[in-house]
């Protein structure tokens, strides 16, 4: 697990990305202040952030659309920049708008984005059929883009950025505005993705999409990266303990006792109807606990298990919560 | 330059399928060319109605009947139509009161006497109800005749006094009388820029609309920046200058075609020539390149495509207007000065030149004008800051 700030170990042969030391400054205001980090072949990094974290000009920077005041990225051991045309072969962007444009058909959209990467020909247009399968358009791929649902612009919006195969896919919240079938279609997409072996630069301010996706995460806020890893190391930054909450009536100040003699039980909060625990691994000591509250006569009507997530570690790195 | 004729190309279709380019860039000038035909057509452009009038000259006076001769010569000039009858002296402001003859002309009788004398004598004119402006002609014309007889009049006056013979001061008169002016007037071809008032119309229209036509592609650089195309443009493995290079072309096309074909069915509509066609191609190409220089100040002013319609609209109206879109305007002194930069105006005087027949190499003015004024906004554009770009 790293902080931030700096990189660490040496840049390897399987890092498709490595980004050190960005800063980029509008005016008075610093929208990212030495931002680091860097993804590995077939790996899915997440930034994880509030709006307005600086995720989008991370991400501005790391496609080339604007210049770092300070910092390097380097895509596929090459130099990015505005001004640089290789390193772009690599990327697929899919910005947080919509960028499709809405007077022409899917297929002309995903041509004319093919042909801007490169792309031509016999493979030009295979590689257009084979996205509009993937993307579920295959019986409107003629119509205006402008007549589709807004879940089918999204996968359109994606579908472009993959067109190429690009060694590294970044996607700025991809799933902003999505109704939930859409979402999950997305998000099974990226899954995808990452099994075969393509890099992928995730920004979202959903806990539950890094936490699904993401092999490694970094919370980003103020434009500065707070910290990076797994989700298991990132939560390992807080106490890293679970809470059940035992809901019943009975005998609770005997079960009280009892479970404070369990070896997994670290504490008990007695109230006059409930008892909360924080324990090591909750799914592993459920049951035992369960077990001996009902043994010291109490009636259980519910039971609550809590596991500290990447909102816990948002707040407990910044002191506020993710959707502030 | 592969990525720059396919960018064009898509954009041109969204372009097409889009309608709108059509309806603002060709529908809507040709429909206001009419209306403002209809509307302002009488105002430049009158038609003279035709004239009676009613001459009462002195029998046996050579001179009044000589005055009487110049008006009748009138009719047919000029699309004069000038009917002149003969009446007496008292019947004329009858004649002009009732309506019967718009102009009435009363010579007294010694006129032609008095004239050769040098003595001063009064011709009558008398209008009838209306201020057409075929009676300001017939009594500017009579007015004039008056005063050259009265020269040679006064010449012959003058002779006889000196003492010449009498056979010398008939043709003194008769060489003052109808002396021919020494001021020549020749009508310009190459050298008078000027159109007719349709004429005018359909250039003027036709340089206002392409202000807006080429806003098209400004507009369609904006709307890219808002929608996020322009970031996963910008992402494309090409030199960032061909995503501007490329609206920037589509904004040349689509002034190319909509001023031609303004030009082409303006002037078939309204019989109007604007001369060579290679000439008026220089033109075009010109005026279009100035106004597609304008796409750069506005794409780094506006951030929305809304700011860029209404920068677009300010730009377009003051430059058309000024340029004489829909009236000629006269200017003297830095104002004329600053006038004569606009490229509307360039593209109309060029156009003034063609239609004279005027070729490529007598439009050094409007071309060196349009020229000037494209270096002069891409270096603003150069300058300005850009408002919107990525962050």
């Amino acid at each position: 697990m790293a902080s931030g700030d700096a990189l660490q170990g040496a840049s390897g042969p399987d890092d498709v990305l490595v980004a050190e030391g960005l800063v980029r400054r509008f005016g008075d205001l610093t929208a990212v202040d030495g931002v680091s980090f860097r993804i590995r072949r077939g790996e899915t990094y997440g930034l994880l952030g509030p709006n307005g974290a600086g995720k989008t000009t991370t991400i501005s920077m790391v496609a080339g659309l604007i210049a770092a005041d300070a910092g390097t990225v380097t895509v596929a051991g090459q130099r990015m920049g505005p001004a640089e045309v290789e390193p772009k072969r690599h990327i697929g962007l899919v910005p947080q708008d919509l960028a499709i444009y809405p007077e022409l058909t899917a297929r002309e959209n995903l041509t004319l984005f093919g042909r801007l990467q490169g792309l031509a020909g016999a493979a030009l247009t295979q590689r257009v059929q084979e996205v509009i399968e993937l993307i579920g358009l295959t019986e409107r791929a003629k119509d205006l883009s402008k007549e589709f649902s807004g879940g089918m612009k999204r996968r359109l919006n994606i579908g472009i950025g993959l067109l190429h195969q690009p060694t590294l896919l970044i996607l700025d919240e991809p799933t902003v505005g999505v109704d939930p079938q859409s979402r999950n279609q997305i998000l099974e997409s990226v899954e995808r993705l990452s099994v075969e072996g393509m890099a992928v630069l995730y920004t979202t301010h959903y806990m539950e999409e890094a936490e699904r996706l993401c092999d490694r995460i970094g919370i980003i806020d103020s434009g500065r990266l707070q910290a990076e890893g797994t989700r298991d190391e990132l939560v390992r930054l807080t106490s890293g303990a679970d809470v059940i909450r035992l809901v019943g009536t009975g005998d609770t100040a005997a079960a009280s006792t009892a479970l404070r003699g369990l070896p997994t039980v670290q504490q008990v909060i007695a109230d006059r109807h409930a008892l909360q625990l924080t324990v090591n691994d909750a799914p592993a000591a459920v049951a035992q606990i369960v077990t001996s509250a009902t043994a010291a006569g109490m009636s259980l009507a519910d039971v609550e298990i809590t596991r500290p997530d990447l909102e816990s570690v948002f707040l407990h790195l910044t002191g506020k919560a993710l959707r502030d | 330059m592969r990525e720059l004729w396919t960018m064009t190309r898509y954009d041109l279709r969204q372009r097409i399928r889009d309608r709108s380019v059509i309806i603002f860039a060709i529908i809507v000038p040709l429909a206001l060319m009419f209306v403002l035909d209809l509307v302002l057509g009488d105002l430049t452009d009158p038609e003279l109605q035709p004239t009676a009038v009613a001459a009462a000259a002195p029998a046996g006076d050579p001179l009044a009947a000589a005055l009487v001769d110049v008006v009748r010569a009138l009719d047919g000039a000029e699309g004069l139509d000038i009917t002149v009858r003969t009446a007496a002296a008292d019947e004329v402001h009858a004649l002009t009161r009732d309506g019967t003859v718009q102009v009435g002309l009363i010579v007294p009788a010694g006129f032609g006497a008095a004239l050769q004398q040098g003595r001063a004598t009064e011709v009558t004119l008398v209008s009838g109800g209306g201020t057409g402006i075929e009676q300001s002609i017939v009594v500017s014309v009579v007015r004039s005749a008056v005063d050259r007889f009265s020269a040679a009049a006064l010449a012959a006056a003058a002779g006889a006094e000196a003492g010449l013979p009498p056979a010398d001061l008939a043709v003194i008169g008769q060489e003052v009388a109808t002396a021919q002016s020494t001021i020549g007037f020749t009508e310009g071809v190459a050298s008078n820029e000027q159109l007719s008032s349709t004429g005018a119309l359909v250039a003027g229209q036709a340089g206002l609309f392409l202000l807006f036509t080429v806003g098209f592609g400004v507009t369609a650089l904006v709307t890219e920046r808002e929608q996020g195309t322009l970031a996963r443009l910008k992402s494309m493995p090409m030199p960032a200058w061909t995503i501007v290079t490329a609206k920037a072309l589509v904004s040349f096309i689509l002034g190319i075609v909509a001023t031609t074909v303004l030009l082409s069915v303006g002037g078939w509509f309204f019989d109007v020539s604007f001369g060579s066609p290679p000439a008026v191609a220089v033109l075009i190409v010109a005026a279009v390149t100035a106004a597609t220089s304008l796409m750069f100040v506005i794409a780094r002013v506006a951030r929305t495509s809304e700011q860029a319609n209404i920068a677009q609209s300010i730009i377009a109206l003051v430059l058309g207007i000024a340029g004489g879109a829909f009236f000629q305007i006269t200017a003297g002194g830095w104002v004329g000065s600053v006038l004569d930069l606009n490229p509307v105006s360039a593209f109309i005087r060029g156009l003034g030149v063609t239609s004279g027949g005027g070729g490529i190499t007598d439009l050094g003015t409007p071309l060196l004008t349009m020229a000037g004024f494209t270096a002069l906004v891409l270096v603003a554009a150069r300058l300005i800051p850009d408002r919107g770009a990525v962050r």
